[in-house]
């Protein structure tokens, strides 16, 4: 399966191909009064309302600011991830369409099933799925609907 | 970018270099192949999918590519002729400040001369030497016309043994006869020489008051072979400087001496220490005709120089102008620049030129020093011109935005399941080609970062050469003063006779001293007990008179000499004497009947208004653009213990501070220049700094000038 790289400071994360609506450059965020911080606010997406998760404050790191190098990863919503042909892997987003501000993105990689390994016990973190090495670096894969379903982990809304 | 309209160095200009034009050819040749590329993903739109949102999308997508490159393909061409004006504008304007600074030096050198020639115009000596003469005529008492030339000739040698830029000095009575010279050599030549009708002569004797002087432009007098630039002023009776006028004094200065020292610098040199091929420095006088030149077999002396018109007819003091033409065979950046004299001096509208290969504007620098700074962090810095790191965000952008449509490209291909697939290659193509072609214009855009530190580093290099230098040459002007003052009569009177009467007298003459300087915060004398027995500022003498310098080290230093020739240094300290934080005192010794050499009677001592002397040599010295001083730019002078002595930044480089410089900078060769970078107060600065190598006889106090500004 294919999987789209970005970084969040200096660790490079991956989410499959399939799971992704679209990338963009740091849209113009619509805040919205008495939602959490994590939240960096509400884009439209040619009609559609994008709620936006801050990836930096997400992982209760620094906030990720726009620049130039700042991207958003817009997931497409469960229903349209059922609609995508020829998946073949099982994976879940949210009910609704939620994007992620990370710090730049990085090489679409492919990625065979037998490479993806456990996340090491002392690392564990409920938004990891799989770690992949490559060369000298590993990569994290991210569990999207942990990030995108934010209720189900209260700690990171308080 | 609209400017690829004004494009002035475009690909195929011969100066481009083979390696540019190569890199060019592949990054243009890599965007190329992406079109069609484009129309093969167009067209497989179709193949593939029903959808006609899809392949819309699709078509979108590749549009956008398309787009991009041929922006790319745009920015290239820019990207070139930026390098290229970049390149050419720095280079120019470190040229430009090299023929205004070489003028600079001469012109102050000269102003020295102005005031010299004055002075000792009323020296005792002299005018009594004259006064004999004409009485001779009438009384032929020879004997004492006799001991009168013989101690003119004394006094014009110690004054030529102090001051060793002068290849002779003369008196001439009324009649334009020539009664004592200084220069021994030429005595039994120049004695009795008729030069009533040299303009020097004439002029002199013109001059209304002894404030006045004449200079006569470098050209042929019966004093000597060489060309000569001489400067005199009429002698009066007693001394006076509104009295009769009686005779002139004319002193011939080491104009080409002086002229190569300052021409010969800031040329680079081959491994064998000639000057490179093509570069030359000279000067010209109002006529454009080369007074002095770097190299006499291509640019002789004495002829009109080989340039374009518009670089003799500078009319302006001050103007310069900058062009391209052909030098001895050569294509050659020429720089002129016209001088405006300095201070009161109203100079001689001497230009000075710089010559030097055209090709030597857009070499890349060799070196490959590491100076911690990384590519990113110089093109977002200070030191690259605005217009290149627009284009550098530029290019990054393009870059995100080609990554970001491959990118957006497989997903959609991913949701087009196996069909899509055969996509997959096409934006990986879109992909490599993006990423390398902007990889290459990244690499040209750090070269060209690079190129602009080299060349930021070497204008640092040249200002903080142009403040050692500048001191240098001051301070020795300072040392031949305090030789000179040592042997004046009321001095050595003084201290041998001890009346009241006399120091009275020799406070007098240090008054009268100090009144025609600005640079002296004031003079003494100590006895040899070290006792201040007189001094120049009457406000100063009870507080004075109560000390004793005895322990102090110039004080010391000046009971060591036994030769007029000699002289001492305090280095700049917190003295008890003044006060103040930055005490620079010279010492010379009073030795016995005024003679050459023989036994000490007591120290003169100079104290300089340091901060007057110093601070508008600094500020000239400091980096600029157009005219005004960079944000943050400084420059100040360190002692052999590294303590700034001198700045014009006292809240980021105090007095007495020792600054945290990269070693290379500290512990310099006399006469080593190096640049490089540091940090301090959070700040990352760029720094170029020089060693003195002392100038003439003199050798310097160890100090180094460092010029350094922020890069942020």
């Amino acid at each position: 399966m294919l999987y789209s790289t970005f970084y969040l400071g200096e660790t490079q994360m991956a989410v499959p191909i399939p799971c992704i609506l679209e990338i963009g450059r740091s849209f113009n965020f619509h805040p919205v009064r008495g939602t959490p911080d994590v939240i960096d606010g509400l884009i439209n997406l040619r009609g559609k309302v994008v709620t936006i998760v801050n990836l930096g404050l997400a992982f209760e790191e620094s906030k990720i600011e726009p620049s130039d190098e700042s991207r958003i990863f817009i997931f497409k919503n469960n229903s349209e991830l059922n609609e995508v042909a020829d998946s073949d892997m099982v994976i879940e987003t949210a009910p609704d369409n939620i994007g992620i501000h990370v710090d730049r993105i990085s090489d679409v990689i492919r990625v065979e099933s037998e490479e993806l390994q456990a996340v090491p016990a002392n690392m564990v973190h409920p938004f990891y799925k799989y770690v992949v090495r490559r060369n000298d670096t590993f990569i994290i894969i991210i569990e999207p609907s942990k990030i995108l379903n934010l209720h189900e982990t209260p700690e990171l809304l308080s | 970018m609209s400017e690829s309209k004004n494009i002035k160095f475009n690909i195929y200009n011969p100066i481009i270099t083979y390696e540019h034009r190569a890199a060019y050819d592949m990054i243009v040749s890599h965007l190329q192949e992406i079109f069609p590329i484009c129309n093969q993903g167009k067209c497989k739109a179709l193949e593939v999918s029903d959808d006609p949102q899809k392949q819309k999308q699709i078509n979108d997508l590749m549009e956008k590519v398309e787009f991009f490159s041929n922006s790319l393909i745009t920015i290239t061409k820019v990207f070139f002729d930026q390098l290229y004006r970049a390149k050419q504008a720095s280079s120019q304007s470190i040229s430009q400040s090299t023929a205004m600074t070489k003028i600079d030096m001469i012109e102050r050198n000269l102003l020295e001369r102005t005031c010299d020639v004055r002075w000792w115009a009323l020296e005792k000596a002299f005018w009594q030497c004259i006064t004999l003469a004409n009485k001779a005529k009438s009384t032929a008492n020879t004997k004492i016309l006799k001991e009168g030339v013989d101690l003119a000739c004394t006094r014009l040698e110690d004054i030529r043994n102090s001051y060793t830029l002068y290849r002779d000095l003369v008196i001439a009575d009324k009649n334009g006869i020539v009664i004592a010279n200084s220069n021994a050599g030429r005595r039994s030549k120049v004695m009795g020489m008729d030069v009533s009708n040299e303009e020097w002569f004439c002029k002199a004797l013109d001059t209304k008051d002894g404030t006045e002087y004449f200079v006569q432009d470098v050209s042929k007098s019966g004093l000597e072979e060489m060309d000569a630039l001489i400067y005199s002023t009429a002698l009066r009776a007693n001394g006076d400087e509104q009295g009769e006028v009686i005779g002139a004094m004319g002193v011939l200065f080491d104009f080409q001496g002086e002229s190569q020292i300052i021409l010969n610098e800031y040329l680079p040199n081959d491994k064998n220490d000639e000057t490179l091929e093509g570069w030359f420095s000279f000067f010209t006088n109002n006529d454009g005709r080369v007074i002095c030149s770097s190299d006499e077999n291509f640019i002789p002396s004495g002829k009109i120089a080989e340039l374009p018109r518009s670089h003799r007819n500078l009319s302006k003091a001050g103007e310069d102008i900058v062009s391209t033409g052909t030098v001895c065979g050569n294509r050659s950046l020429i720089v002129s620049h016209k001088s405006k004299g300095f201070d009161e001096y109203k100079g001689l509208e001497w230009t000075s030129h710089l010559v030097l290969p055209e090709s030597a504007m857009f070499e890349r620098s060799l070196t490959n020093e590491d100076y911690e700074i990384s590519p990113q962090e110089l093109m977002n810095s200070k030191l690259i011109p605005q217009k290149n790191q627009q284009t550098y965000r530029e290019i990054q952008r393009n870059k995100g935005d080609i990554q970001l449509i491959s990118i957006n490209g497989i997903i959609l291909a991913t949701d087009l399941g196996k069909a899509g697939t055969s996509f997959i290659p096409i934006f990986d193509q879109i992909t490599t080609t993006g990423n390398s072609t902007t990889g290459k214009m990244e690499e040209l855009l750090s070269e060209m970062s690079s190129d602009m530190l080299q060349q930021n580093l070497k204008a640092l290099e040249n200002f903080s050469k142009q403040a050692i230098d500048l001191i240098d040459r001051n301070l020795f002007e300072r040392a031949a003063d305090v030789r000179w003052w040592s042997t004046d009569h009321a001095f050595w009177e003084a201290l041998q006779e001890g009346s009241n009467e006399n120091f009275e007298q020799a406070a007098k003459r240090l008054g009268i001293i100090n009144a025609s300087y600005t640079m002296y915060r004031d003079l003494v004398i100590a006895d040899s007990n070290g006792r201040i027995v007189a001094n120049s500022k009457s406000e100063n003498r009870d507080k004075l008179k109560r000390m004793n310098v005895s322990e102090q080290s110039w004080f010391r230093q000046g009971m060591q000499i036994s030769r007029s020739v000699q002289f001492g240094v305090q280095d700049v300290c917190d003295s008890d004497l003044e006060n103040e934080e930055t005490s620079l005192i010279y010492c010379g010794g009073i030795l016995e009947d005024g003679q050459r050499e023989g036994k000490v009677l007591g120290v003169l001592g100079i104290f300089f208004d340091w901060g007057n002397l110093v601070y508008p040599i600094l500020e000239g010295c400091l980096p600029r653009i157009k005219g005004e001083v960079v944000d943050g730019g400084a420059a100040f002078y360190v002692n052999d213990e590294h303590k700034v002595i001198a700045t014009t930044d006292s809240e980021n480089f105090k007095i007495g501070q020792v600054v945290n410089l990269p070693s290379e900078n500290l512990n310099l060769e006399p006469g080593e220049s190096a640049s490089g970078t540091f940090v301090a107060n959070e700040k990352k600065y760029i720094i170029g700094s020089s060693k003195t190598q002392g100038y003439r006889e003199y050798k310097g106090l160890c100090w180094t000038a460092h010029v350094v500004r922020p890069i942020d």
